[in-house]
């Protein structure tokens, strides 16, 4: 069942290795916290989810990914890209919006689901679901080490995808520590020059800074282009 | 060997690492414990070859990656070009030309063993998770594994963090690890009149030839007990300089 499903995703996913690793990350989880089961749920270009991994591939767990095509928290979770953690199955009001998912997952003998976001900035590229037998809330802990390990499978798709947004992602990472870098270089130039050290440099680029309203950053940039000279910049 | 809950810990500090203080303010020594090796290192690749070290153990690992950027070579810089992952289990026993200056000074820092893990992202690597430790020996097939999964989200903290990360640009001190590097390159790009790509190439070669880390000399040249000055004497010729 889970290879007809994977045939269906295979426009997003060609990499069997990438399966295999969202398989072992699922088996993981269920290591790392208190759940019984977890599947990775992958979004296709209509907006339909899928499951492309699951901790273990009975027919029950895989139905209750499957018929999240229509109704479930992961549904929920994908359209606002917020988690949903600690739903009691046995809980009406946290399971009015799927009854049809809440009953079948009683029956497979779970007591607790928790849905959470596989997002990297403003996009989201899947749902990682995750399923306890017991009715146990998730701890402060347990809810940041769930998130982490969605970023992890959501990096694990978006690093065998060719995206412009993946360069545009890398290219900011870039810019923010060309940044900082070229903010050191200008606070060198300018101590040379003044024959200072380099914390009065960074002072004296500051203040410049502040007092013709330019960012810091492109100050530096100017420096460092030799496009203002150090006696333009007043030494602190 | 590591516990699973060491991992757990690490993954959920790193989740919660959103520091405006760095790029990732998880605690690197918890982290080399759960991957069960000595320490860990990464570093950004800012382009033209070079990688920027963002976050690293003490000692040996934050010294080998400084000789990777002192030399230009080494598992973190073939990681990075070639986007795939760098087990070397014995330093040891590598074959002969492959990082020929590097070697001898990674064995002399006491590493034996290096395993480079690139952080990919669209295609592209946006820099390198190394871990290395004493004992060699080849990492343990659940260790690779969960290396991924800790490159992964070091990844997401990296992306999610370097958009909020201008903000703390106003910051005096710097989150970077090789400020002093670029502040001793401005210097020395003013004393030697070079551009600063030249004066970071003069600033490794002279670390280089003196058998030192570039951030010890960098160190030097911002304290004033360094100068790359053209020669007084040999003005014009712009090639020489006094160690």
């Amino acid at each position: 069942m889970l290879s007809a499903v994977i045939d269906a995703v295979d426009t997003l996913v060609d990499d069997y290795d990438l399966i295999d690793f969202l398989q072992t990350l699922c088996h993981r989880c269920t290591e790392l916290l208190d759940v019984a089961a977890v599947g990775v749920m992958l979004v296709d270009q209509g907006g339909k989810l899928h499951v492309i991994a699951a901790s273990d591939e009975h027919t029950r767990l895989l139905e209750l990914f499957s018929i999240q095509h229509d109704e479930g928290p992961c549904v929920e979770t994908y359209r606002d890209g917020t988690a949903r953690l600690d739903i009691d199955l046995d809980e009406p009001d946290r399971t009015a919006g799927f009854p049809g998912f809440a009953e079948r997952a009683r029956h497979a003998g779970f007591a607790i689901t928790h849905a959470l976001p596989m997002r990297l900035r403003e996009r989201t590229v899947g749902v990682m679901n995750l399923f306890g037998t017991r009715r146990q809330p998730f701890t402060e802990t347990d809810s940041r080490v769930a998130h982490a390990l969605a970023d992890v499978a959501t990096i694990a798709i978006l690093q065998h995808r060719t995206l412009v947004h993946g360069n545009l992602e890398q290219a900011q990472l870039q810019a923010a520590l060309s940044s900082r870098i070229v903010i050191e270089q200008a606070k060198g130039i300018l101590a040379e020059h003044w024959q200072t050290g380099v914390d009065e440099a960074f002072e004296g680029l500051r203040r410049h800074a502040r007092a013709h309203k330019l960012g810091l950053t492109r100050l530096s940039r100017q420096v460092v282009a030799g496009e203002i000279d150090s006696t333009d910049i007043q030494h602190p | 060997m590591a516990s699973r809950g060491d991992l757990a810990a690490v993954l959920g500090d790193l989740r919660s690492s959103a520091s405006a203080a760095g790029l990732i303010g998880a605690d690197a020594a918890a982290c080399a414990r759960a991957l069960a090796v000595d320490g860990v290192a990464v570093s950004v690749v800012v382009g033209d070859g070079l990688c920027e070290l963002v976050w690293s153990t003490p000692g040996a690992s934050r010294h080998l990656e400084d000789l990777q950027f002192t030399l230009g070579e080494g598992p973190g810089p073939e990681a990075a070009a070639t986007c795939g992952v760098v087990l070397e289990p014995d330093l040891t026993r590598v074959r002969d030309g492959r990082w020929p200056a590097l070697l001898p000074e990674a064995v002399a820092l006491g590493v034996g063993a290096v395993f480079c893990f690139p952080l990919l992202l669209g295609g592209a690597c946006i820099g390198t998770l190394t871990l290395q430790r004493a004992a060699p020996g080849p990492p343990a097939d659940a260790a690779v594994a969960d290396a991924w999964m800790v490159a992964g989200a070091l990844t997401a903290v990296l992306v999610e963090n370097a958009g909020r990360w201008p903000a703390s640009v106003e910051e005096k001190e710097s989150v970077l690890y090789r400020a002093v590097v670029h502040q001793a390159a401005g210097m020395i790009s003013v004393q030697a009149r070079v551009t600063l790509a030249q004066a970071l190439v003069r600033l490794r070669a002279y670390a280089f030839r003196h058998g030192r880390s570039v951030a010890e000399v960098a160190e030097d040249v911002v304290t004033r007990r360094v100068h790359f000055r053209i020669d007084q004497d040999e003005r014009g010729a712009s090639d020489r300089w006094r160690d």
